[in-house]
C-alpha cells in the first residue's frame, strides 16, 4: 500500500511528526515500512510559456524555443515533437536537478545556446505506467508562469510504502491508515462528512437481490456529467497511491475507494436502459462480456448485477462492456455495494481478474462505509464533474452494522502479554484506537468499530493492545514450564550415525527429496514400492519423491567429479518416501581414493573400502552379526553387489554401480550403500555386555582349505562358527589364493581360529577335537578339504 | 725390558689402528690383535717367570691394567661405530616433513544440520524435547488444524505441492506441533521444537527453494506469555548471531498465532547503524512467531480457557545465509564440496 503523505495530512496532522518517527512507529506498531520517498526528486522547476518555437538551424528534430519563465525569457532547445509556441510547459532551469542526479546546465547544442530544459513527465521520474505521454508535458492554459511547477502539479509529496499483512485490510484505505497514525501518536483525527446538494429529479431505481451473496447495494443517479481530467491534486495523489489517472469519473471512483476501502462502480445510465437493479447468481455456463472486451463463461455462484433482464456487471469483479462509461456518457448510476468475500475471491481467481476492487471485496468491508463512500463520491462528482445528484438514494442493506462486542479482563491481557498494565493503560490504548468500551471493575466490554473487520476475538484485542503498547516494551523472560529436555534414544542414535560417518572422513550432504521419475525408477528402487508422484509438480526434474538417498548422492558425485574433485566420499541420512510410510535411510557413496595422498598414488576405494566404512559403523553399535549375501540389483554391477543382512532381516544393500549406468552420470567406479536406519536401530541392544578380560593369551590355529571358487568365504566362516563351541572366539580369512598348484575352479582359503577359555589354558586335545568337528562339517557343508 | 715403554708403544699402535677401523669385523681383528690370547700384550706374561718375585705382582698388574684400558678403547670405538651405523641407517630414512599427509580429515557435517543441532542443543538446555513427523501430510494437519480452512486467503501465501486433494508435502513443520498436542491429549504442558524439511511450490532461484529446513517451536502451559516468547527468541538470536545482539518485534500476521510478530535481529555487520547487508535499516528479519491462536489450541484438544502458548518458526537456510553472507540458497542443495567443506563449526 502506497500512501501520499499530503493526503494523509488531510485527516491527521503530520506537521510535528518526523519521517523517521513515522517510519519507526509504523514498523514497530502497525505495518512494516518498505519505503519512504519523495514522489518526484525533481526540484527547482518552474512553469514556463513558449513564446516562439523555431526549427534548429543544424538539426532536424530540435526546436529553438523562447520561453517566458516569469523573471526572464530564456532560449531553450527542445527535442520533443509536440513542442510548439504558446504552450505552458515545465522548465528545468540551470541548477535544477532531475531524478538520476541529472544536473541541468547551460549548454550549446549543435552550436545554439540552451538555458535549461523543457520536461516530460518521465523526466520528472513519473513512471510511464501513470501516463501515456510522448514528449513534453503540456500544462493547463491557466498555469501560472514563473511559479514552482512541482507545487503547481501537486507533486511535492512523499510516498509511504507499507507492506501490509493480510489481516490489516483496514490499512488499504487512507481512513484506516489515519486511524492507525492517530493511535500510534495519540493525536486528533478528522474524517469529513460529505455534503451534497441534490437536484429535484427523483431516483427511480428499484434495487433488489435474489442472492444473499450480495449483502448491500446502494445506488444513486448523477446527471449532466462532464467528463474531463480530474484536478491535478487528485491525479497526483492517485499516482502516489500507484494508480493511473484516467478521467474524472474513473479517478473519483478510485479516489473514494482509496479513502474508504469501498469500491464503487459507475454504469452509463442510458445504456443500462432500465430502472431496475437485480442482483442474482449466474447460471452455469452463462456468458458475459466484461469491460476488457473479453467474453467470460460463468459458473453457478458468480454474482451478477442485472438490469432485470440481462447482466450489466460481474459483481465485485468487473463491469460489463455494454454499460461502460465513455466520453459520451452524461448520466451515471453509481453503485456502492458489498458482496460475499469468498465468492469474490473464487470468481476473480478463476477468471484471473484480480483488481484493486476485488482485492478489497475479498477481505471484507466496513458495512458502515458503503453509504458513506457513495455520498463522498457524489460530493466529488458535483464538484469536479459538474454532476447533478438526483434526490434520493435507493438501496437495500442486509449487513449487520452493529459493532462487535468483546469481553476481556485485564488479567487476561497481562497474562498473555506478560505485562503489568493497569486498567487505565488499557483504556488509554483503546481510546487511542477509537474503540469504545465499558469498564466493569477490571473487565472491559469493548465495541470494535466496524471498519476493523479483523477484530473478532479477545485475542485480536490483545494484539491491538500489544502492538500499540509496542512489543518492544515487553520484558524478555523464559517460560516457567519446568520440563525434562533431551533427545530421544533414537535421535541420539541418528546423531551418532552422522558423527561416526563424518569421523570416518565422509562429508554429509543434503539433497532434494523430489527427483525425476526416471531417477527414482532407475536406482535402488525396492520392488513393490510405488513411488509418490506430485499432482502439481514445478518441473519434471522434481516430480517424484525419492525412494533412496542414493539419487541425490549420485547427482552430487557427478557434480563434484565434473569439477575435478579427486574423490567424493559422502553420506546422507534422509528418507524413503511412500504414501503409507516414510522410512529413514542412510545412503553412502564412495568414488576415488578414500584417503588421498596427492604426492603418491593412493588406491581408489573399492567394494571393501565401503564395506569397511559400514562395518565401522556397525561396530560402533556393537553389532557383530551382520552378514553380506550376494545379490543382483538393477543398474548395479552383477557380481559386486550384496544385501546387508542381520539374520533374516535385510538392513540394506551395498554394491558397485553398473559401469553402464555409472557412465551415464560419472566416468568413475562408484560404490554405494543404503542402510535402513530404523531397522538398524531396532536391532541395537540397550547396554554393552561385559566379559572379564583373560590374563593369558588366547590360542590361535591356522587351517588352509581348498574349496570351490564360487563358495563365499562367509559360508565357510558361518559353518565354522556353527560347528564349534563357545571357546572359539573368532574365525577369519587371512589369505585367499587361486592359481598355480590349484585345480581350476578351486580356491584356497587360509582361516585363523582363535580360542579362549575362561576356566584356564585350553588343552591341545580339546582344540584338536573342535577342529576335527569343524573340518568334518566344512567338508559336508561346503565341500572344503584341508590343503 | 722396559714394560712400561712397550705398553705405551702398543697403546699408541692400538689407537692408530682403531682410528682406521671401519666396521665391526675390522674391530674384532684389532681386538684379537691387541687383547686376544695371541696378542703381544698377552705374550708379555711369558716374561713374568723371569722376574724376581717381588716384582711379579706389579708386572702382572700393569699388564692387566693395560688390558683393561685397551678394552675400554676398543669398546669405545665399538660404540662409536654402532652409533655411526645407526646414524647412517637413519640418514637413509630422511623424509621431507613438509610434504602433505594423507587426507584423513574428518568429514564435514552439512551446515544446515550443524545449525539445527546447535539450536536443538540450545533448546534441550532449556528443557525442550525434539519432535519429528512426516513430510507427506494431510491437508487437515498442515492447514485446517492450523486455522487455515480451505478458502482461507492466507493459503495463497504458501502455494503447496500436492500429492492428492487431501495429501501434500508439508509447507511447515507446524503439523508436528498439532500431532504432539493431539498425542498429549490436551492434558499436559507442551515444550517442543520441531526441525525438518518443508516444501513450497516455488521455482528455485537465489532466494527461493522448493525444499528448505525449518525449526518450529511450541510452548503451551497455563502461564506461557508473550514476554516468554521474546526472551526465548532473544536466546536464539544471541546463540546464532552473537551475545551482543538485540531483537525487535514487529506486528505481523499468521493464521495460527495471535498476536503475531516478525522478529528482527540487530545487524551484526553494522551493529544496528545501517549498512548494505541490512539495507540501511540496522535490522535483519530472522523469524516469525506469536501466541498460539485459540482456535488452533482448541482444534488440537487444548482448552484455551486453561492453556495458552507461543510458537515460532525459524528458516534455517535464512539463518545460515545471514550469518555467513551466503548469496544463493541453492548452494545448500548443490553440495559442491568446495562449499560444504567450508563449514566446520
Amino acid at each position: 500500500m502506497k500512501i501520499s503523505l499530503n493526503w494523509l495530512n488531510d485527516y491527521v496532522s503530520l506537521s510535528t511528526i518526523s519521517n523517521d518517527a513515522l517510519q519507526a512507529s509504523f514498523t514497530n506498531q502497525s505495518a512494516e515500512v518498505e519505503g519512504l520517498y519523495p514522489l518526484t526528486e525533481a526540484r527547482n522547476l518552474v512553469v514556463g510559456e513558449t513564446i516562439s518555437c523555431e526549427p534548429h538551424p543544424d538539426a532536424d528534430k530540435l526546436s529553438v524555443c523562447s520561453v517566458d519563465v516569469g523573471k526572464e525569457t530564456l532560449q531553450i532547445i527542445c527535442g520533443a515533437s509536440n513542442i510548439k509556441a504558446n504552450q505552458k510547459v515545465i522548465v528545468a532551469l540551470p541548477g535544477a536537478v532531475l531524478p538520476g542526479d541529472f544536473k541541468i546546465k547551460k549548454a550549446k547544442i549543435r552550436g545554439v545556446e540552451s538555458n535549461g530544459m523543457i520536461c516530460s513527465l518521465k523526466e520528472l521520474g513519473i513512471d510511464e505506467k501513470y501516463h501515456q505521454e510522448e514528449g513534453i508535458h503540456v500544462l493547463e492554459a491557466d498555469a501560472p508562469v514563473g511559479e514552482d511547477a512541482i507545487e503547481y502539479m501537486a507533486l511535492d509529496d512523499t510516498v509511504l510504502e507499507l507492506d501490509l499483512t493480510p489481516n490489516r485490510s483496514d490499512l488499504l484505505s487512507m481512513h484506516g491508515v489515519a486511524y492507525d497514525v492517530k493511535a500510534m501518536f495519540d493525536i486528533d483525527i478528522s474524517i469529513p462528512t460529505p455534503s451534497i446538494k441534490t437536484s429535484s429529479v427523483s431516483n427511480p431505481l428499484s434495487i433488489s437481490t435474489q442472492t444473499d451473496k450480495c449483502m448491500s447495494y446502494y445506488g444513486r443517479i448523477i446527471d449532466n456529467i462532464e467528463i474531463k481530467p480530474a484536478p491535478r491534486w487528485m491525479q497526483s495523489r492517485l499516482i502516489a497511491a500507484g494508480i493511473r489517472p484516467i478521467n474524472n469519473v474513473v479517478d473519483i471512483a478510485n479516489y473514494v475507494m482509496l479513502e474508504t476501502n469501498q469500491p464503487l462502480h459507475a454504469f452509463d445510465y442510458d445504456k443500462v436502459s432500465s430502472n431496475q437493479i437485480v442482483v442474482r447468481e449466474a447460471q452455469e455456463g452463462e456468458k458475459f462480456t466484461t469491460l476488457d472486451e473479453k467474453e467470460r463463461t460463468l459458473k453457478h455462484g458468480d454474482i451478477l448485477i442485472t438490469n432485470g433482464q440481462k447482466p450489466i456487471a460481474l459483481g465485485g469483479v468487473m463491469g460489463g462492456l455494454e454499460t461502460e462509461v465513455t466520453t459520451a456518457t452524461t448520466s451515471l448510476i453509481l453503485e456502492s455495494a458489498t458482496f460475499d468475500p469468498v465468492t469474490i475471491r473464487r470468481t476473480s481467481k478463476r477468471l484471473d481478474l484480480k483488481s484493486e476492487s476485488s482485492l478489497r471485496f475479498e477481505k471484507g468491508l466496513d458495512p458502515n462505509a458503503t453509504r458513506y463512500a457513495l455520498e463522498r463520491a457524489c460530493e466529488l462528482f458535483a464538484k469536479y464533474a459538474s454532476g447533478e445528484i438526483r434526490s434520493t438514494i435507493q438501496y437495500f442493506d442486509n449487513n449487520n452494522q452493529s459493532t462487535k462486542t468483546i469481553e476481556i479482563s485485564l488479567e487476561t491481557i497481562n497474562s498473555v502479554l506478560g505485562t503489568a498494565l493497569a486498567i487505565t493503560d488499557v483504556q488509554n490504548i483503546l481510546k487511542r484506537l477509537e474503540f469504545s468500551y465499558e469498564t466493569n471493575d477490571l473487565t472491559l466490554t469493548v465495541y470494535a468499530p466496524t471498519r476493523r473487520v479483523d477484530i473478532q476475538t479477545y485475542q485480536d484485542l490483545i494484539e491491538e493492545i500489544g502492538r500499540i503498547y509496542d512489543y518492544n516494551n515487553l520484558a524478555a523472560t523464559l517460560p516457567k514450564t519446568v520440563s525434562k529436555g533431551g533427545l530421544s534414544d533414537y535421535q541420539r542414535f541418528k546423531r551418532l550415525v552422522r558423527d561416526v560417518l563424518s569421523g570416518l572422513s565422509l562429508d554429509e550432504v543434503l539433497t532434494y527429496s523430489l527427483r525425476s521419475e526416471q531417477e527414482v525408477f532407475d536406482l535402488a528402487r525396492i520392488k513393490d514400492l510405488t513411488p509418490v508422484k506430485l499432482a502439481n509438480p514445478i518441473s519434471e526434474a522434481h516430480n517424484t519423491l525419492a525412494l533412496s538417498p542414493l539419487n541425490g548422492l549420485v547427482e552430487t558425485a557427478t557434480y563434484n567429479l565434473n569439477r575435478k574433485q579427486p574423490a567424493v566420499n559422502i553420506f546422507e541420512l534422509s528418507k524413503r518416501y511412500t504414501v503409507a510410510k516414510e522410512t529413514e535411510v542412510l545412503g553412502v557413496l564412495m568414488v576415488g581414493p578414500y584417503h588421498d595422498y596427492r604426492w603418491k598414488k593412493a588406491p581408489n576405494s573399492d567394494f571393501f573400502t565401503l564395506k569397511g566404512v559400514l562395518q565401522a559403523l556397525f561396530q560402533r553399535f556393537n553389532i557383530e552379526t551382520i552378514s553380506y549375501e550376494t545379490t543382483q540389483i538393477e543398474n548395479y554391477h552383477p557380481h559386486q553387489c550384496a544385501l546387508i543382512k542381520d539374520g533374516e532381516t535385510v538392513l540394506g544393500h551395498i554394491g558397485k554401480l553398473h559401469p553402464e549406468y555409472a557412465s551415464k552420470h560419472t566416468t568413475e567406479d562408484v560404490y554405494v550403500a543404503e542402510v535402513d536406519i530404523e531397522a538398524l536401530y531396532a536391532r541395537l541392544s540397550s547396554e554393552p555386555h561385559y566379559e572379564k578380560v583373560l590374563k593369558y593369551p588366547s590360542v590361535s590355529r591356522d587351517i588352509a582349505l581348498i574349496i570351490d571358487e564360487d563358495i563365499p568365504a562367509g559360508d565357510v566362516i558361518k559353518s565354522i562358527k556353527e560347528n564349534s563351541t563357545t571357546v572359539l572366539k573368532e574365525a577369519y580369512i587371512f589369505d585367499v589364493y587361486q592359481g598355480k598348484n590349484l585345480e581350476d575352479g578351486k580356491k584356497s582359503l587360509a582361516v585363523r581360529l582363535r580360542f579362549e577359555d575362561k576356566s584356564g589354558t585350553l588343552k591341545t586335545t580339546t582344540i584338536d577335537e573342535i577342529i576335527k568337528n569343524i573340518l568334518e562339517a566344512l567338508k559336508a557343508e561346503c565341500g572344503a578339504v584341508l590343503r | 725390558m722396559d714394560l712400561k715403554k712397550q705398553i705405551e708403544t702398543l697403546e699408541k699402535a692400538l689407537k692408530e689402528e682403531l682410528k682406521s677401523v671401519k666396521n665391526q669385523a675390522d674391530l674384532q681383528n684389532v681386538k684379537a690383535k691387541f687383547i686376544g690370547k695371541k696378542a703381544e700384550l698377552s705374550s708379555f706374561m711369558k716374561h713374568m717367570k723371569d722376574l724376581p718375585n717381588d716384582e711379579k705382582p706389579l708386572f702382572g698388574q700393569s699388564i692387566n691394567k693395560a688390558k683393561g684400558r685397551f678394552n675400554e678403547l676398543i669398546e669405545a670405538r665399538k660404540e662409536a661405530l654402532r652409533q655411526e651405523e645407526i646414524n647412517k641407517k637413519l640418514a637413509q630414512e630422511t623424509i621431507d616433513v613438509t610434504l602433505d599427509a594423507p587426507d584423513f580429515s574428518v568429514g564435514t557435517r552439512h551446515i544446515l544440520n550443524q545449525i539445527i543441532e546447535e539450536i536443538e542443543d540450545l533448546f534441550i538446555g532449556m528443557g525442550y524435547q525434539i519432535k519429528e513427523g512426516p513430510e507427506i501430510e494431510s491437508d487437515e494437519m498442515n492447514f485446517e488444524k492450523l486455522n487455515l480452512p480451505k478458502d482461507h486467503p492466507a493459503r495463497d501465501m504458501q502455494d503447496s505441492l500436492y500429492i492428492s486433494e487431501d495429501t501434500l508435502l508439508r509447507t511447515h513443520t507446524s503439523p508436528v506441533q498439532v500431532r504432539t498436542m493431539l498425542e498429549y491429549g490436551g492434558k499436559r504442558p507442551v515444550k517442543i521444537i520441531c526441525p525438518g524439511k518443508v516444501y513450497r511450490r516455488d521455482d528455485d532461484d537465489a532466494t527461493h527453494s522448493h525444499q528448505f529446513m525449518q525449526i518450529e517451536g511450541l510452548v503451551v502451559d497455563n502461564d506461557t506469555t508473550m514476554s516468554d516468547l521474546k526472551g526465548t527468541l532473544l536466546e536464539v538470536a544471541r546463540k546464532m548471531f552473537g551475545p551482543d545482539r538485540e531483537i525487535r518485534l514487529r506486528p505481523s500476521y499468521f493464521p495460527f498465532t495471535e498476536p503475531s510478530v516478525e522478529v528482527d535481529v540487530t545487524c551484526a555487520n553494522c551493529d544496528g547503524a545501517g549498512c548494505n547487508i541490512c539495507k540501511q535499516s540496522g535490522y535483519i528479519e530472522i523469524l516469525g512467531a506469536g501466541m498460539v491462536n485459540n482456535k488452533v489450541l482448541k482444534d488440537s484438544g487444548y482448552d484455551p480457557e486453561v492453556y495458552q502458548g507461543f510458537a515460532f518458526g525459524i528458516g534455517v537456510e535464512r539463518m545460515a545465509m545471514l550469518k555467513y553472507g551466503i548469496e544463493d540458497i541453492r548452494h545448500f542443495y548443490t553440495n559442491d564440496l568446495r562449499f560444504n567443506k567450508q563449514f566446520n563449526r
